[in-house]
């Protein structure tokens, strides 16, 4: 009892039956009233025409033929049916069968209602008092006892309307209850099935377009969404699981043959710091997959401000430009100034960066990489990175944006295969896409960015404000070097590193 | 130097006082946030190095404040193994000067604290820069080594000058891949040693002493010294 008490049909019903039984006394007030006063207008009425009648007898026959007129009829009628009395005009009784003038009865024409004693009972009675030519007073009544059945039988009238509600609306209440629960337990079900782990149960759905079935379908897409999430997480586990397993594969086989071997001290300090840079492989590893995290979150749009990518895309050339120079790279950028954006600079720059990283890593020397940032249409800006590398086959090339995918040329090469997951990553935060085409020879990635919003109050965010140690920079402004906006690396031979 | 370390975990905290000491600095320490406070509010420190999460649910952020509102301006690095970039911003926000995600290289620690240290002596408003025979004119932006005249890029001013404020300490990669390029990630390749290799080809003909040294398994430090 108490679930069938506490579940939300029966809740629904209660309150249907309260509202119900408001409505009804609301309904039940004005024709209350309407009723008493068309009774009572109706009990005066007759009364009126009666006297009427009477005074007419009164004004053809006079006073001894009215008087005779109400005798015949007083002996007639039943007694109470109709109080009648005939005064002369000292109100001395002359006929009728009310025995004295009642007290307290005005002295002038009108209607009256006022206690009165019939035939040793008390009653209350209705008068029509009409006051005949000759000063001669007129008395017509009636009982009001006779009507009082009537006020009883309208309210047993009203109690059986509202038990007849209230059966009503404990019967609705039970069969919307039973229908509403029956499908309620069937998504239950399928809940608990898909909570216990089996994400492929979907809802039931049936046809109409009820708010049950559009909230099934509702839950329905938010599942496959989950389960599209679940899977995706698993086979970012399993390729994590790949990849580290390698390094840390290294490093175990390292420390173990130190420690069976017990090498002389300088083997033993090469072979540990070479454990340190396995080490540092697994942390960069876990590093970018950190930050691969936080930008799928979204959580960085909050953190979006106005950057001019052109000025993003020349400092990340500069960057690149005197490593790509060492392997004999030339570097080339061309860009409309400015082309803003609403963004992220920190993860934008890295995207950058990773573009022509990932360039500098495929082009053999005497290539050549171009660096562009183009307004295109409505807002977007694209900034493209195309190298004259070998490319990616077409049936790699979405491959490439999924986490831990590398070509299989590309083994051996640095790098943990998360880069242009992580421009997809953050073109996708920044409402944009990456595309890869055939540069005819190479690769021509180009990553859109859309036109976004930027929050209010992010207005003071200048270029992301992470900056580890607020050190004292050269002014930006140094870096309106001339020529820069085409600036094509030479082919220089550079020192040896680390001397 | 005299240096704090509010490190909960009993290893690193071994690990990076050892290494302290080593270095030359005479290094306190607290295993919880409690202690932490009390010697840093009590004592007179060159920087303090907080970890971020402490026992007893004490949130090293919260010891910062609490010291910078006191008026404790001992500079403060701090240590953490929430790497998100806001992570970060808050970190810096509630008072510390540098933070340093975990896990990291001893290098880069001690580079940091160097740096820090040092930061409340040097003055801001230097208009010139001297190492050895190296000038720097911030100016007019001009180098010179000795008599001959150093043709510099602006990412190459940068780079010497951040260098160059910071002589006779060592500096990390990722130091001057967020103070010279403000490029907050790694990225991946070896490019800041190109840079490094093209501005040493340009500051040190072959006749020339060398200033700008190679710290194995930390960083570069440039100093005039042999």
């Amino acid at each position: 009892m108490n679930r069938v008490l506490r579940s939300s049909a029966f809740t629904l019903a209660t309150g249907y039956v309260a509202f119900g039984f408001a409505a009804l006394i609301l309904f039940a007030a004005p024709l209350w009233y309407a009723w008493q006063v068309t009774i009572q207008d109706g009990r005066t009425e007759l009364l009126r025409t009666d006297a009427a009648r009477l005074a007419e007898v009164f004004r053809q026959e006079g006073a001894s033929g009215l008087t005779a007129f109400i005798k015949t009829r007083v002996g007639m009628q039943i007694a109470g049916e109709r109080i009648l009395l005939l005064t002369d005009p000292s109100l001395h009784p002359l006929a009728g069968n009310l025995p004295r003038w009642p007290q307290g009865m005005p002295a002038a024409s009108g209607t009256y209602s006022l206690p009165v004693n019939l035939g040793g009972k008390p009653a209350y009675a209705m008068f029509a008092h009409s006051v005949l030519p000759g000063g001669y007073h007129l008395l017509v009544g009636r009982d009001q006892a006779l009507f009082q059945s009537l006020t009883p039988r309208f309210w047993y009238g009203l109690a059986a309307a509202v038990v007849v509600l209230l059966a009503a609306g404990a019967l609705g209440g039970l069969m919307i209850r039973r229908a509403v629960l029956q499908r309620v337990h069937g998504l239950r079900h399928t809940v608990q099935a898909i909570v216990e782990g089996d994400l492929s149960h979907r809802l039931a759905v049936q046809h109409g377009p009820d708010e049950l079935n559009t909230l099934s379908v509702t839950i329905n897409g938010m599942l496959d969404q989950i389960e599209q999430l679940v899977h995706g997480v698993r086979d970012v586990s399993n390729a994590i699981a790949h990849d580290l397993r390698t390094p840390l594969a290294e490093l175990r086989s390292r420390l173990e043959e130190l420690s069976l071997t017990r090498p002389g001290t300088e083997e033993t300090f090469a072979e540990v710091e070479a454990a340190v840079a396995d080490v540092d492989r697994v942390i960069r590893i876990f590093n970018a997959l950190l930050r691969l995290a936080e930008i799928d979150t979204g959580m960085r749009r909050s953190g979006f401000v106005q950057v001019n990518a052109s000025e993003l895309a020349k400092q990340a050339v500069d960057f690149y430009q005197p490593a790509a120079e060492l392997k004999g790279i030339a570097v080339t950028f061309r860009a409309h100034e400015p082309s803003m954006v609403a963004g992220d600079p920190v993860l934008l720059a890295q995207a950058i960066g990773n573009l022509i990283d990932n360039a500098l890593k495929y082009t053999s020397g005497g290539g050549v990489i171009a660096v562009q940032v183009q307004n295109r249409g409505g807002g977007t800006v694209e900034i493209t990175v195309a190298d004259d590398g070998p490319g990616i086959p077409d049936a790699e090339k979405s491959k490439v944006l999924t986490r831990f995918y590398r070509g299989d040329s590309s083994r051996g090469t640095p790098g943990v295969g998360l880069g242009l997951t992580l421009v997809a990553a953050v073109a996708k935060v920044h409402g944009g896409q990456v595309e890869l085409k055939d540069n005819h020879p190479g690769l021509r990635a180009q990553m859109l960015i859309a036109p976004g919003v930027v929050l209010k109050g992010n207005a003071l965010g200048g270029s992301g404000a992470p900056h580890a140690a607020p050190e004292v920079r050269a002014a930006p402004a140094a870096d309106t070097r001339p020529g820069t906006a085409q600036s094509t690396g030479a082919l220089a031979p550079a020192r040896a590193l680390n001397r | 130097m005299k240096i704090l370390l509010v490190e909960d975990n009993e290893r690193v905290r071994r690990f990076v006082l050892k290494g302290l000491q080593e270095a030359g600095h005479i290094a306190d320490h607290a295993d919880n946030g409690r202690d932490g406070m009390f010697l840093a509010a009590s004592e007179r420190y060159d920087v303090i190095i907080m970890d971020r999460m402490l026992p007893g649910n004490v949130d090293g952020l919260a010891i910062i404040e609490a010291l910078r509102t006191s008026g404790n301006r001992t500079p403060i690095l701090i240590l953490s193994a929430l790497s998100d970039v806001d992570e970060r911003i808050r970190g810096l926000k509630s008072g510390g000067d540098d933070y340093l995600t975990k896990p990291f290289a001893f290098g880069e620690l001690l580079a940091r604290v160097d740096v820090l240290a040092r930061r409340l002596q040097g003055s801001n408003t230097q208009t010139t820069l001297e190492v050895g025979d190296l000038h720097m004119d911030l100016l007019s932006r001009k180098a010179t080594r000795g008599a001959r005249a150093i043709q510099l890029q602006p990412q190459e001013f940068k780079l010497l000058e951040y260098l160059m404020r910071h002589a006779g300490q060592v500096v990390t990669r990722t130091m001057l891949l967020e103070n010279v390029w403000d490029y907050h990630f790694d990225p991946q390749t070896n490019v800041v040693d190109v840079h490094i290799s093209k501005l040493r080809q340009k500051i040190e003909s072959d006749s020339e002493r060398p200033l700008l040294r190679t710290v194995r398994n930390a960083g570069y430090m440039l100093s005039a010294d042999e």
